[in-house]
């Protein structure tokens, strides 16, 4: 690696502005159906579930517990900071338990 | 033109609401600058990588390329936009909401556009969001605490604790659980739940992490965009 670090910069700027727009600018040409807004309300959701999914799959039982009452303390606190916050505190009590 | 509401209220209600997030982000700003000075960089250059690129994944890839002494440039432009390939999709997702706001404001919006304040944004688009500048508020807080984070780490490395003991590694998640169960109203909000989590965990074990999130939005559209065809 020869270049010098602000070209370095540069490249990774361009890479990652890259995609931040091009698929916002993208959709400004596609003609949004009910069908294309039924996929985009559904991907959110399907995100979310992904990446709990995954921690849980990276982790292990301490993860899949917090998560869980994180979904349970949603729905009895109707509040989802408080309950994504207790959710942190929860796996760090359950790792410093030694899960 | 007319353009939906950008106001200086709707900010600061997304900036309210990115601090917890922004909190987590400053850990793990503290991690990347820690890697970052192990790999040769000072401060400075940690902040400016941190500026450009902002987005912990695609950084932390970058500096392993960088730490091998064989990434060529192309390489590098490569692997961010593999593992920021999600940002397509988080952007495509955001365009009807925020392209109101007219070009100026939805691409300035989006230059702090991340994971953790683009579900925050979806989740209040789905209860009736109306100003567009709620996306720059979230983003506020969360991209000075991965900054500031990324400048301390860099700075002061090695007396700092770990993120994971204090469950921070664990915060995004816990928020993706939360909205999850937050917007999920109806029953039929079960099926990108259910189709998102089993994509993410199939791609994960096939292919590897970084194609799995946006995989599972793809899995989760794809299947809503069917079962729509079919209702009509």
């Amino acid at each position: 690696m020869t270049e010098s670090f602000p070209i370095l910069l540069l490249v990774m700027a361009a890479a990652a502005f890259l995609c931040r727009v091009a698929g916002f600018t993208l959709m400004r040409m596609i003609p949004v159906s009910a069908r294309l807004e039924a996929a985009l309300r559904a991907t959110p959701l399907a995100v979310m579930a992904g990446i709990a999914a995954l921690a849980v799959q990276a982790g292990g039982l301490a993860e899949a517990i917090a998560l869980g009452a994180v979904v349970g303390l949603t729905l009895v606190l109707r509040s989802d900071v408080a309950a994504a916050l207790l959710g942190v505190v929860i796996v760090a009590a359950l790792r410093w338990l030694g899960l | 033109m007319s353009h939906a509401p950008f106001t200086f209220a709707g900010f600061r209600r997304g900036a309210r609401d990115g601090v917890p997030l922004a909190l987590s982000i400053f850990a793990y700003g503290l991690g990347f600058g820690l890697v970052a000075a192990q790999a040769g960089f000072g401060v400075t250059k940690a902040v400016a990588t941190s500026a450009a690129i902002y987005s912990g994944s695609a950084q932390l890839a970058a500096v392993n390329l960088l730490q091998t002494g064989e990434a060529t440039l192309l390489a590098l432009f490569a692997a961010i936009l593999v593992i920021n390939a999600r940002y397509l999709l988080f952007g495509a997702a955001l365009q009807p909401w925020l392209w109101a706001a007219g070009p100026v404001r939805s691409y300035g919006s989006l230059l702090l556009l991340g994971d953790a304040n683009w579900l925050l944004t979806m989740r209040r688009i789905s209860e009736g969001e109306e100003d567009r500048a709620y996306l720059a508020g979230t983003g506020t807080p969360i991209a000075l605490g991965w900054l500031s984070g990324t400048a301390l780490g860099a700075a002061a490395v090695s007396i700092l604790p770990r993120p994971e003991a204090l469950g921070l590694d664990l915060m995004l998640a816990c928020f993706a659980a939360a909205m999850m169960a937050a917007m999920t109203r109806r029953r039929a909000d079960l099926v990108p739940v259910v189709v998102g989590a089993g994509a993410a965990l199939i791609i994960a074990r096939v292919i590897g992490p970084a194609a799995a999130v946006i995989g599972a939005g793809l899995a989760g559209g794809a299947v809503a965009a069917a079962m729509h065809r079919r209702a009509e």
